[in-house]
């Protein structure tokens, strides 16, 4: 079984910043659909290269599906990639 | 009278002194980091793979997927039969790299000489380090490390630590209670330990050397370390291993080495049985461009190249997988992803279709030697500046930014998890 979804949804977040391993927590999303998500808990953060560009992979739940958020820390945009597992 | 200790007498005795080996090894890692990352996997079988199609072969399966009877090298078409309910993933190196480097962090903390031996294990010798460091105790630290990964990477991550007197050892030690065992040998406890434990079980004895081994009455660990030094090295091993495998079990040092690089080389399992060699050549090219790359990060330059391929032929009632390989030396040394693939298609001309695995591996690796005139220097200058300039561009804005046109269409010759060699991570 496979389930994930790959995108490339351009999305609004609310996080915090604060200190600690994850300084910057997103806690809400908005999809383009007006749909918005309570982010319960982060899995990972990594970040990763697009060449010399530096983004951001934040791996999160809300209870019901994984997602993955990334934050282009040069655009300062924030992408949803990544749909799975939804029950 | 006392044994000298550069006698061989010496070497017959167990190593009595106080562990200094710390060996860690992440449990089931590529599984347990997408556990990590997506919390609603945790607790259910997950399996990682190189490509999303069933038949390819599972490179990593979480201890729940193990529990299944999931193996790692099951295709997943099988794996699915045993466990029905089997979750596949593609794998996701840059999230592994992260979690290499956070274990990397943490462990370079405890002692300047730290060796990772793979993405997901490596030593730290604290033969070295400070008092202070040693005087806690080395459980003290194995424990500390257990939970700062957990606090710093992740809830779900888990390590097995092994600590003993030499890497071998201490590598046995973090294999014997796995997921997240803490435990050491010592030369107290060592043939307890070996009674329990397969020839197999060790490392570095798979089936042809337990053969060699069985061929002179040697079935069990504790037989293994009961060996005469002159039987293993005259009759099972015929050489020095012998003597390095006499100490090794003895908890003395033999494996503090490091390797030089002398090949690098790419593989790949065609996405297809049946491609067209036109097809074939492309994904070789694709592979050429990978292992240039490999090269020139280290700063080396190769003289020959060795290409490989499994074909499949029919032979009486079925399919059989057939290897497949030949090599060519050049007569001057090159480091452009152009010069490999010339070599490589070349040699590809013999090569016995329709292939199923195809590989290229350089060999003769040494930095380049600029001191020497060459005939054709301006051309080599020329080509020296082109590749530069291609890996600069490829640095900035993103791997195959430039490559070659002949390649487009072949991204499924994607860049794998280095297993063996950290030197790219």
């Amino acid at each position: 079984m496979n389930d994930e979804q790959f995108l490339h949804e351009r999305i609004q977040v609310l996080c915090t910043f604060g200190s600690g391993l994850n300084p910057c927590v997103p806690r809400r999303i908005r999809r383009e659909s007006g749909r918005e998500i309570e982010i319960t808990e982060i899995g990972l953060r990594h970040p990763t290269t697009r060449g010399r560009r530096m983004v951001h992979m934040f791996d999160v739940t809300d209870g019901q599906a994984d997602y993955r958020l990334e934050f282009d820390s040069e655009r300062l945009v924030w992408h949803l990639t990544m749909e799975g597992d939804r029950v | 009278m006392k044994k000298r200790h550069d006698s061989p007498a010496f070497f017959e005795q167990l190593n009595t002194a106080a562990p200094s080996v710390m060996h860690i090894d992440l449990n089931s890692c590529f599984a347990t980091v997408e556990q990590q990352a997506r919390p609603r996997l945790r607790g259910r079988p997950v399996a990682i793979i190189n490509r999303r199609t069933e038949h390819t072969m599972i490179i990593t399966a979480s201890y729940e997927a193990k529990a299944m009877g999931v193996k790692l090298g099951m295709r997943v078409r099988d794996a699915k039969k045993l466990c029905p309910d089997l979750i596949w993933l593609e794998s996701d190196p840059p999230k592994y790299r992260y979690v290499y480097h956070k274990l990397l962090a943490i462990m370079n903390d405890y002692s300047a000489h730290v060796r990772m031996k793979s993405i997901d294990e490596g030593v730290i010798d604290f033969s070295e380090t400070t008092e202070a460091t040693r005087s806690r105790g080395l459980v003290d630290i194995g424990r500390e490390i257990k939970q700062r990964l957990r606090d710093e990477v992740g809830v779900a991550m888990r390590c097995n630590v092994g600590i003993s007197t030499n890497r071998f050892l201490a590598k046995t030690a973090a294999s014997l209670h796995k997921p997240d065992g803490l435990d050491v040998i010592t030369h107290e406890n060592l043939r307890t330990i070996f009674a329990g434990l397969d020839l197999e079980d060790l490392t570095g004895i798979a089936h042809r050397n337990r053969q060699r081994l069985e061929q002179v009455g040697i079935y069990t660990p504790l037989e293994f370390l009961d060996a005469d030094e002159e039987v293993l090295r005259r009759i099972v091993f015929k050489s020095i291993d012998g003597t390095a495998w006499h100490q090794r079990l003895r908890g003395w040092e033999v494996d503090k080495r490091d390797f030089p690089l002398r090949t690098a080389g790419r593989q790949f399992v065609l996405d297809g049985y049946a491609l067209k060699p036109e097809e074939v050549l492309k994904r070789l090219h694709h592979l050429a461009e990978a292992v240039g790359r490999k090269i020139r990060s280290q700063g080396l330059v190769a003289r020959g190249v060795q290409v490989h391929a499994r074909s499949y032929a029919h032979e009486g009632r079925g399919w059989y997988g057939k290897y497949w390989h030949t090599r060519h030396m050049a007569a001057a040394p090159f480091f452009s992803d152009q010069a490999i693939y010339e070599i490589a298609r070349q040699l590809f001309e013999q090569a016995p279709y329709p292939l199923k695995e195809i590989g290229i591996t350089c060999y003769e690796l040494a930095p380049p030697d600029d001191s020497q005139l060459h005939l054709f220097g301006d051309e080599l200058a020329q080509q020296r500046a082109i590749t530069t300039a291609v890996d600069t561009i490829n640095s900035t804005w993103g791997e195959r930014t430039i490559h070659s046109a002949d390649t487009l269409g072949t991204d499924m010759v994607k860049v794998k998890i280095p297993f063996g060699s950290t030197r790219y991570l």
